[in-house]
């Protein structure tokens, strides 16, 4: 187990250095020039070469690029070109905020998701699992724009029970975190959960009508207990390995999500420093979620051995 | 499938043009909200955290690089300035003590301050704190306010309440110029402490002063106790939070989660007017939009003019005849639900250095295919018109597409990224772009960067000299005749080159909460919070 950790944690850097390349090179492959953005309404040509020298613009694409990597591994990852302040400490804001929503937006799809995955599963052909399976139809269908506009305007605007948007820290007002990130988390997690709810369901059908599960039947046990112990357990194979895929979809999820209930997140992070060329920003944001799915890919790897022992991580077998 | 919507909204397109056409007048919002706010003098109770939605997130703020005009109205909170402007937009003194004396052929500004200020930090602004300011204004390499200082050479302390300022040529606009950004004077020991980081921590003299900045996400102002005015203040705090999408504004506004939202979209206006529990202000009009033609922009705004071989660079009658195929009334009702000014000067309505005589040239489609005709040149004739992709812009731009056909133009719109259309435009890789400006209070900052020779946002790439000529002479004189008169001829021979076709004037729309008074709103669009709060 240790060698395949230690493995993997050395492809894990590799990937993130390919990474940094990839992301150095694409960024500066966008069309506009972050120096023209900021010269703003005064682009005269020396405003233009200020600025560029003030970011290393003009140097060679190679020396920028070592730079970048130089102060990376000091852990500086530079100034924000929008505001100066530093990327590191936007990230530091921005991180918890968004992997909070991706907590709730997850609890919320699993709660749902895995209940009505089973329940349609357990009960087939049958009334409750056309329901289910029609939710998870709209759930795919409907965008989250459309879904969080609609949510505001009824719980809202119409029904005054929740925020509009905003966010509060959770250190700051518990409370008032939980009551404004409510609307964010179920319409992020309503897509998240049709998907799982079909997994669920096509997951729980073939266990039920495994060989382990006749014998638990005909062993007299109830029927909420062949379901919810030996099958969905069983199940959750399945359920945790398309977690961890989804985790992409959470996040391009997260950047609507925050910008419809104005959330400082990662996400709408992404979409500003993008609109606005900005490069330090960019740069972070995209390594730090190439990390984030190589960390969450890992977790689930070693998920997959605590919750059905017959796997066998190819690296255990030879540590 | 993308092909398909476009059919469809195009064939609705001449539904609502006729719609619109025999409709004949102005909405009844839009009669509603015609003009200026008016100033809501209800008494306002000490106290209160007033939540602002802005529409974009202000740039690094520092009055020397900022170039946002969300970051203009967050300075207007906590940065005044030497000059500001009055509901009229006429200038009238802010930190400086009266307007500038003119001396040696008007090439020396004396300006006296006001006594007895502080910045927001508790040190004293003074004749050596806007020296120190200007200087960095002038000097500092990414400085954006040197262009607009560009005539002053040097400025001199004559005692702790005035300054000098020697400028290399009478220079008109120097007050307006010192109305905005450039006439923000920065505390020297902020400057000493941060330095290029000035923007993280700005400090200025103002009713509220800087407390914090969640990157992309809020501005947090607090009631200054050093302000010379501080009893008119009656908030205590002022968060301004950005909200980019416009119907989330206009929905934070609704639920009360905010109590003031700027640049409503004017397809919520009806909507929101409706709303007791809400006043829109309606402000603006000082800015511009327009569809800007390559006339010979052929490697970017830095370089010299060129050849560009498209129909409309190659043909001014196609130019004139694509001018007078647009309707802008028409395009106001359609697009605007006619809340905004249709226009064909890049001055805004009201302004004194417009002919009152002028008007702007109808619709004339039979004068238009005259000139199709004249020119020869094969119909359809085809036209890129790049824009941002944005929902309003592509439907004006479909507008745009519907009425230029019928004179023999097939248009075909290209929407794309803010940024890279911008790009387009300066690298002159464009036939027709739709781009605006933000407008400015003197006609300088409007005409001179835009349409002369070597202007950084002269996208046309016009080099006329009678546009040149007339726009240098104007900035040399103070007198508003003699500049009312060069400007009129400077835009009658914009309207001959037909380098920018200008459509209209934007209006801004700002809601508030019913409960909330004391805003002054104007034509600059800027809303201004320090007698603002909550209705006793």
């Amino acid at each position: 187990m240790g060698w395949y950790l230690l493995r993997r944690l050395g492809a894990a850097v590799i990937v993130v250095l390919i990474a940094s390349v990839v992301v150095f090179l694409g960024v500066r492959a966008l069309p506009g020039d972050p120096a023209v953005v900021l010269a703003g309404e005064n682009p005269t040509p020396q405003v233009i070469a200020s600025i560029r020298e003030q970011y290393g613009l003009d140097k060679p694409l190679p020396v920028q690029y070592f730079d970048y990597l130089k102060h990376l591994v000091t852990g500086d990852l530079g100034q924000s070109t929008q505001d100066k302040l530093p990327v590191s400490q936007i990230l530091a804001n921005r991180i918890p905020v968004t992997l909070e929503l991706a907590v709730l937006a997850m609890l919320v799809a699993i709660v749902v998701g895995v209940l009505f995955g089973t329940i349609a599963a357990a009960r087939r052909g049958k009334f409750s699992d056309y329901t289910a399976t029609g939710f998870g139809l709209l759930g795919l269908s409907v965008p989250h724009f459309w879904l969080g506009l609609l949510a505001i305007l009824l719980f809202a605007v119409k029904l005054r029970w929740l925020p509009a948007s905003g966010y509060v820290p959770f250190s700051e007002n518990p409370a008032q975190n939980l009551e404004r990130m409510i609307l964010p988390a179920v319409v992020l997690g309503t897509g998240f959960a049709a998907v799982l709810m079909r997994q669920t369901r096509s997951a729980m059908l073939g266990a039920l009508s495994a060989d382990y599960v006749r014998t638990a039947r005909s062993k007299g046990l109830s029927g909420p207990r062949v379901v919810g112990v030996h099958a969905l357990r069983n199940s959750l194979t399945t359920v945790v390995t398309v977690l961890g895929l989804q985790l992409g979809g959470l996040i391009s999820g997260a950047v609507v999500t925050e910008q419809i209930f104005v959330i400082p997140g990662f996400g709408k992070l992404t979409v500003d420093a993008v609109l606005t060329r900005n490069y330090p920003v960019i740069e972070a944001v995209v390594l730090v979620t190439v990390v984030g799915y190589i960390v969450v890919n890992l977790l689930v790897d070693v998920a997959y051995a605590a919750l059905n022992p017959r796997i066998r991580l190819a690296g255990a077998t030879n540590g | 499938m993308r092909t398909r919507r476009l059919m469809a909204a195009l064939a609705v397109v001449p539904l609502l043009l006729t719609a619109a056409a025999c409709s004949g007048t102005e909405t009844s919002v839009g009669k509603q909200l015609t003009g200026t706010a008016p100033f809501d003098a209800r008494p306002v109770r000490d106290g209160g955290t007033l939540t602002v939605a802005l529409s974009q997130d202000p740039d690094a703020l520092d009055p020397t690089t900022a170039n946002t005009f969300v970051a203009r109205e967050v300075f207007a909170s906590m940065c005044e300035k030497l000059y500001d402007v009055d509901e009229n937009l006429k200038i009238v003194p802010q930190l400086a003590a009266a307007l500038p004396k003119l001396s040696d052929h008007d090439r020396t500004a004396t300006i006296a301050l006001r006594q007895g200020l502080k910045f927001n930090d508790g040190t004293t602004m003074d004749a050596q704190a806007v020296r120190t300011t200007l200087m960095r204004d002038l000097t500092l390499p990414t400085s954006s306010r040197k262009s607009e200082l560009g005539a002053v050479t040097s400025v001199e302390v004559v005692d702790d309440h005035t300054v000098r300022l020697h400028l290399s040529r009478p220079f008109a606009p120097l007050a307006a110029q010192l109305a905005d950004r450039a006439g923000m004077i920065m505390s020297p020991a902020a400057l000493r402490k941060y330095g290029k980081n000035f923007g993280a921590h700005p400090q200025c003299v103002g009713p509220f002063s800087f407390v914090s900045r969640t990157s992309g996400s809020q501005i947090v102002l607090k009631k200054s106790p050093y302000y010379y005015d501080k009893a008119k203040v009656k908030l205590d705090e002022l968060v301004y939070k950005i909200v980019t999408d416009a119907n989330v504004r206009s929905a934070n506004l609704q639920s009360g989660d905010i109590q003031v939202a700027e640049r409503l979209a004017t397809s919520d206006v009806g909507t929101l007017s409706a709303d007791k529990s809400l006043k829109i202000l309606p402000g603006g009009g000082i800015s511009y939009q327009g569809i800007t033609i390559n006339t010979s922009n052929v490697h970017g705004t830095d370089k010299k003019p060129g050849t560009v071989h498209t129909p409309l660079a190659q043909h001014p009658e196609l130019r004139e005849a694509f001018a007078l195929s647009l309707d802008r009334d028409v395009i106001n009702r359609v697009v605007f639900n006619g809340l905004y000014d249709p226009d064909c000067s890049p001055l805004p309505k009201g302004s004194p250095y417009r002919d009152p005589k002028a008007t702007c040239p109808k619709r004339d489609l039979a004068k238009a295919r005259q000139l199709v005709e004249r020119s020869g040149v094969k119909t359809p004739i085809p036209v890129t018109l790049s824009l941002t992709a944005d929902p309003v812009s592509e439907r004006l731009g479909q507008v745009i597409q519907a009425m230029a056909k019928e004179a023999g133009f097939a248009v075909k719109v290209v929407p794309g990224e803010f940024v890279t259309t911008l790009n387009q435009a300066r690298e002159g890789k464009f036939d027709t772009i739709q781009v605006g400006w933000s407008g400015r209070v003197d006609p300088d900052g409007d005409i001179n960067d835009l349409a002369t020779s070597g202007g950084s946002n002269n996208y046309s790439g016009m080099h006329d000299p009678v546009i040149d000529n007339g726009v240098h002479a104007a900035a040399a004189t103070t007198d508003i005749a003699q500049r009312r008169a060069l400007y009129s001829k400077v835009i009658a021979r914009e309207h001959e080159l037909n380098g920018i076709i200008y459509l209209y004037h934007e209006r801004y729309f700002l809601g508030t909460a019913a409960n909330v008074a004391g805003i002054r709103y104007y034509s600059d669009g800027i809303p201004r919070f320090e007698t603002a709060g909550f209705a006793k």
